[in-house]
C-alpha cells in the first residue's frame, strides 16, 4: 500500500476501536473490520481497494492485525475466549476492559478482581460491590461463585472478613494478611461514621 | 507600595453594638499581610482583644471575614470564617474559628466589604442590614426566640430574595457553647452562636450589587478556573468513583464521588437521571450526593439535587424531600446538609432499626438536619452525640439528673431507636432545658466542669475519639498516622483541617499516592497506607506542616479546605497529579499581589504562627508542648493489643509520637522544648512586634529558664 493508504487503514482501525470503547465495548478483528467494511473503508479512493479490498479475508486480518499492534493509544490482550481483543485505555480503561472481557466468568471475574484489588490499593471489597454495576452479578451467580472458589485449589487465597456491621469483604490471602484485611474492612464500614 | 486593586472587595466594615457606630477600614492597608479571613480574625483579636476576655464578655469580638478569592469565579471559593475566643474551648476559651459556606461570603463581598468585625453588644436584640453602602442596625426583638429558618424568611422578605441571610437560633441567643451561626439554610459555622447571642445580634442580612474586579489577565483567568475544574473529583477532593467507570482506571468503594449515569435524583420534579460521561467538567455536580454516600441507595429516590456554595460545582449539601417527615413528625419534608450535619440526628443512636442506611436512619437525619439547624445547634464534630452516648450508657444520666427530668426523657424510644426521640432531645439542647440542655449544649467541657469527670478518662476511651480542650479528634491517626496526630496538637478546637485527609482518603492506590507523595514533600515515605504505619521521619513532618499552612491559608482566601488543597486529580493523562501552586496562582491573578507558592505558604504560615501566638499569650504560657499539644490516651492503645507499626493497627508509639513533635517544631523553626515560635521565627515571618510583644510578657522560648 501506498504511504497514504496505509495511513487511511490504520486511522479507519483506530478509529474503529476507539469507537467500540466509546461505547463501552472491547473490539475483536472481526468487529473492527466489519466496523470498517460499514464505514465503506475498503471502498475509499485511497488505493486501498488496489491490495486490502483484493486481499483475502486472513490477509485482512493480517495486515489489521500488524497495524494495531504498532497503533499508539491501543491496547491489545488475549481475552477470555482466546481472542485478542483491543480497547483504546483513554476511554476504556485496562481495569474495565478486563471486567468487560470476564464478564461471562463470574468466578474468575471475581477472583481476579479481589486480587487485584487486594494487591494495588490494598484493601478488601465488600461483596456488594459484585451485584452493582458494570459487574452487575446476581445474588445466585455470587453464592454459586464463592462456593465455586471455596472447593478450587486454584481459588485457596480467596477468603473473608465479617466487618462489625455484618457487611462480608472479600480479599486475597496472597496479598493482604488477615488483621490487615479485618482492619481495612472495619475502617471502610466506619467511614460513614467519620465523616 | 503600589496595590493593584483585585481579588479583595476593599473595606472591612466595624460595627459597634454598644454605640451603634459603623466605620469602614481600608482591607488591604490594615490587614493585607494577614490575607483576610482567619488572618484578619486573628490579628483583630491580637490588636483588639485583651488576654483573659471571656467569649461571652463585652470585650469579646466576632469576626466575620471571607477571602481575597471568595465571591471571584474560582471553584470552591465561598467560605467565610468566623473567627473569635472559642466558646466551647475548656478549660479555658481561646482563639478559635467557625467556617461556613453558602452564599454570605460572595454577598458580602459584593456589598463591597471582606469582613465584618462586630464589637461591643447591642441594648436589645438588633440584626444587621447591610445592601452596599447602607449599613443599619434593625430591630429584631420581633425575631429573637425564633429558630434560623423563620429569621432567614422574615429577612429575606424585608429585604429581597437575593440576599444571604446569617442567623442564630435559640441555642445561639441562649449563649450555648455548641451553638451555630447558620447562612443560606443549611451552612453552618459552629461554635460561634453564643457570641453572636451574647452581643444580641440575631442576624446579618447582606445585599450586594457589586462586582470584584481580577487584576490580572482575564484570558489567563478564565483558562485557569477551567484547569482547576479539570482536576475537581467530588467532594472531599476523592478523585476515583466508587464503582468502574470505562474512563477511570481505579475505583474505591469508599470514595464520595457516587453519581453515575443511570442514577436520579427521584424527588425532583421532574425527575433528573444522569446522562453523559460522569467525568465531564458539565457532570461534576452529579458526582456528589452526600445523602447517597452515607444513607446508600435509597437516598436517590428522596434527593431533589445538590446544593451547595457560591462558585462551586461539589453541590455537597444534598437537598432530600422525605413526605413523611410532615405526616410521622409534623416537620418540613425538604432538608439539607452534609458530612456531620446530615448526621446531626442519626449519631444520637447507637443502632437504628434498618440499620445505618435504613429508613429510620433516614429519618434521623432529616429530623436532625431540620432541628439544629433551626435552632443553630453545633455537634462540636460528632462529640456531642458521642458524649451523649455514653453518658446514657455509664449510666451517668441517671446519676446526675434529678428524677423528674430524668423520667421526662423518652428513653424507651431511644433505646428503640425511634427517630421521633429527637423531638424531645434536641429542644433540650438547643434551648438549654433543665440540666441536661444546659451542660451537653457546653460541649465536652460541661461534663468536665459540671458533673466531674475527668477530661483523662474521657480521653481514654477510644469510643469516644475525643482528643483535648473540650473537643474530638478531627481526622487523625486512624487517617494519617503521625501526621493526623501532629494536626490535632494545634488548634484550640477540633483540627478541622482536610489537607492531610483529602490525600490519603482520595481513592488512588498507595503506590500512586506514594508516588505523588514523592513529588510533593520529598519521599514516598512521607505518607502511608492507613494502618500500615511507619515509623516517623521528616517528611513526614514536612507534610504535616504543608497540610496545617494549607488549611490556613484555605480559611484565609475564602478557599474550602474539605475540598483542597488540589494536589491529586482524577486525570491518568496526568500520572493523577493535580496542582500544588494552584492557590497562589488564583491569589496572584486576583490581587495582583505576585506571590509563588513559597511566598503564599509563608503568608499561610505567618497566620498560622499568629494563631499559636494568640494561643500562647492567651494561656499565658510558652510551655506549648506541655501544656497544649496534646495527645488522648486511646491513641497509644490497641483494643486488641496490637503493637505500633504491625499493619492492621492506628496505636501510636510514645517516643515515635515525641519524635515526631520534635521533627514538626523543627521544620516549623520552633523552639523544640516547648512548642513555641522563637523571635527568630516571628521575625521570619513578619511578626516581629507580636515577638517582642510576647518578650514583654516572658513568653518566648528564649526566656524560658
Amino acid at each position: 500500500m501506498t504511504c497514504d493508504a496505509t495511513a487511511a487503514f490504520t486511522g479507519a482501525a483506530v478509529e474503529a476501536v476507539r469507537e467500540a470503547s466509546r461505547q463501552g465495548r472491547l473490539a475483536t478483528r472481526e468487529d473492527v473490520l466489519a466496523a470498517m467494511e460499514a464505514e465503506g473503508v475498503f471502498l475509499s479512493p485511497v488505493g486501498l481497494e488496489a491490495e486490502a479490498q483484493a486481499a483475502p479475508p486472513e490477509g485482512r486480518d493480517a495486515l489489521l492485525a500488524a497495524v494495531l499492534a504498532t497503533a499508539p493509544d491501543i491496547i491489545a490482550f488475549q481475552g477470555l475466549s482466546g481472542q485478542t481483543v483491543y480497547h483504546a485505555p483513554d476511554l476504556l480503561s485496562r481495569t474495565y476492559a478486563r471486567i468487560l472481557d470476564r464478564k461471562g466468568s463470574p468466578l474468575l471475574l471475581m477472583a481476579e478482581e479481589i486480587r487485584a484489588n487486594s494487591r494495588d490499593y490494598p484493601r478488601p471489597v465488600p461483596v456488594e460491590l459484585f451485584g452493582a454495576p458494570p459487574f452487575g452479578l446476581a445474588p445466585e451467580e455470587i453464592e454459586q461463585a464463592l462456593r465455586g472458589m471455596a472447593a478450587s485449589p486454584d481459588y485457596q487465597d480467596i477468603t473473608f472478613t465479617t466487618a462489625h456491621t455484618g457487611a462480608v469483604y472479600l480479599f486475597s490471602t496472597r496479598h493482604l494478611e488477615q488483621s490487615y484485611a479485618a482492619f481495612l474492612a472495619q475502617r471502610a464500614e466506619s467511614l460513614v461514621m467519620n465523616p | 507600595m503600589t496595590i493593584t486593586a483585585g481579588g479583595f472587595a476593599g473595606k472591612v466594615l466595624r460595627v459597634d453594638l454598644s454605640t451603634g457606630k459603623i466605620s469602614t477600614l481600608d482591607t488591604r492597608e490594615k490587614y493585607g499581610a494577614m490575607l483576610g479571613g482567619t488572618g484578619l480574625g486573628y490579628q483583630v483579636l491580637w490588636e483588639e482583644v485583651p488576654a483573659g476576655t471571656g467569649p461571652f464578655d463585652v470585650a469579646n469580638k466576632l469576626i466575620f471575614a471571607t477571602g481575597a478569592l471568595a465571591g471571584t469565579s474560582v471553584p470552591c471559593s465561598g467560605r467565610t470564617a468566623i473567627t473569635t475566643i472559642f466558646p466551647s474551648c475548656w478549660p479555658k476559651a481561646l482563639v478559635g474559628s467557625g467556617h461556613m459556606g453558602g452564599q454570605f461570603a460572595a454577598k458580602l463581598k459584593y456589598a463591597g466589604y471582606d469582613a465584618i468585625i462586630v464589637e461591643g453588644k447591642a441594648e436589645r436584640p438588633v440584626w444587621l442590614f447591610i445592601r452596599d453602602g447602607r449599613v443599619e442596625l434593625r430591630d429584631a426583638a420581633f425575631l429573637w426566640g425564633s429558630g434560623i429558618h423563620r429569621t432567614t424568611l422574615e429577612i429575606s422578605q424585608e429585604m429581597g430574595a437575593d440576599c444571604a441571610v446569617a442567623a442564630i437560633g435559640q441555642a445561639g441567643e441562649k449563649l450555648a457553647p455548641l451553638a451555630t451561626v447558620v447562612n443560606s439554610l443549611s451552612h453552618s459555622a459552629g461554635g460561634v452562636g453564643g457570641v453572636m447571642g451574647s452581643k444580641n445580634l440575631k442576624a446579618i442580612g447582606v445585599q450586594g450589587s457589586g462586582g470584584l474586579r481580577i487584576a490580572g489577565n482575564k484570558e489567563q483567568w478564565e483558562r485557569l478556573v477551567k484547569f482547576h475544574l479539570s482536576i475537581l473529583g467530588a467532594n472531599n477532593q476523592h478523585v476515583v468513583p466508587s464503582f468502574p467507570t470505562p474512563e477511570s482506571e481505579y475505583y474505591n468503594p469508599g470514595s464520595r464521588w457516587v453519581g453515575e449515569p443511570g442514577k436520579r435524583w427521584g424527588a425532583a420534579r421532574p425527575p433528573v437521571e444522569i446522562t453523559g460521561s460522569i467525568h465531564d467538567m458539565s457532570r461534576i455536580a452529579y458526582r456528589t450526593n452526600s445523602a447517597a454516600f452515607f444513607l446508600g441507595e435509597q437516598a436517590w429516590k428522596h434527593t431533589v439535587r445538590g446544593n451547595g456554595c457560591t462558585s462551586c460545582p461539589i453541590r455537597c449539601h444534598t437537598t432530600l424531600k422525605v413526605p413523611a417527615m410532615a405526616t410521622k413528625y409534623g416537620l418540613d419534608e425538604v432538608a439539607q446538609g452534609t458530612c456531620i450535619a446530615l448526621n446531626f440526628g442519626r449519631f444520637f443512636f447507637p443502632t437504628l432499626p434498618g440499620g445505618p442506611k435504613g429508613e429510620a436512619a433516614l429519618e434521623a437525619c432529616m429530623i436532625g438536619m431540620n432541628m439544629a439547624d433551626d435552632m443553630g445547634i453545633w455537634s462540636n464534630y460528632g462529640q456531642l452525640q458521642r458524649d451523649f452516648i455514653k453518658l446514657s450508657r455509664d449510666g451517668v444520666f441517671q446519676a446526675k439528673l434529678g428524677s423528674a427530668e430524668y423520667a421526662a426523657i423518652p428513653w424507651d424510644k431511644w433505646r428503640a431507636g425511634d427517630p421521633a426521640f429527637l423531638l424531645d432531645i434536641i429542644p433540650r439542647i438547643g434551648e438549654r432545658r433543665g440540666e441536661l440542655g444546659q451542660v451537653l449544649s457546653e460541649g465536652s467541657g460541661g461534663l468536665f466542669g459540671h458533673w466531674g469527670i475527668s477530661e483523662e478518662a474521657w480521653g481514654a476511651d477510644h469510643a469516644t475519639t475525643y482528643w483535648k480542650m473540650g473537643h474530638p479528634k478531627h481526622h487523625a491517626n486512624e487517617d494519617d498516622g503521625q501526621c493526623g496526630v501532629i494536626i490535632n496538637t494545634q488548634y484550640n478546637r477540633d483540627a478541622q483541617c482536610h489537607s492531610h485527609t483529602n490525600f490519603v482518603r482520595n481513592g488512588l492506590p498507595v503506590h500512586e499516592q506514594k508516588r505523588l507523595a514523592g513529588e510533593l514533600w520529598g519521599s514516598p515515605d512521607s505518607v502511608d497506607a492507613p494502618g500500615h504505619y511507619t515509623r516517623m521521619n521528616k517528611y513526614k513532618a514536612q507534610r504535616a506542616k504543608w497540610a496545617l499552612i494549607r488549611k490556613e491559608l484555605h480559611d484565609c482566601l475564602g478557599l474550602c479546605n474539605w475540598m483542597g488543597p488540589w494536589v491529586a486529580s482524577p486525570l491518568k493523562e496526568r500520572g493523577y497529579r493535580g496542582d500544588n501552586s494552584l492557590e497562589s496562582r488564583f491569589f496572584s491573578l486576583a490581587t495582583g499581589m505576585d506571590l509563588d507558592r513559597e511566598e503564599l505558604d509563608a503568608a499561610g504560615e505567618r497566620v498560622f504562627t499568629l494563631h499559636r501566638a494568640l494561643t500562647i499569650r492567651d494561656m499565658e504560657t510558652v510551655d506549648m508542648r506541655a501544656q497544649h499539644d496534646h495527645v488522648p490516651r486511646w491513641v497509644y492503645e490497641d483494643p486488641k493489643g496490637a503493637q505500633p507499626f504491625t499493619p492492621g493497627t492506628i496505636r501510636m508509639d510514645r517516643d515515635d509520637i515525641s519524635r515526631a513533635m520534635d521533627m514538626f517544631y523543627e521544620v516549623m523553626g520552633w523552639d523544640k522544648s516547648t512548642g513555641a515560635p522563637t523571635r527568630e521565627a516571628y521575625a521570619r515571618l513578619g511578626l516581629v512586634d507580636v515577638g517582642a510583644a510576647l518578650q514583654a510578657k516572658n513568653l518566648l522560648p528564649e526566656d524560658k529558664p
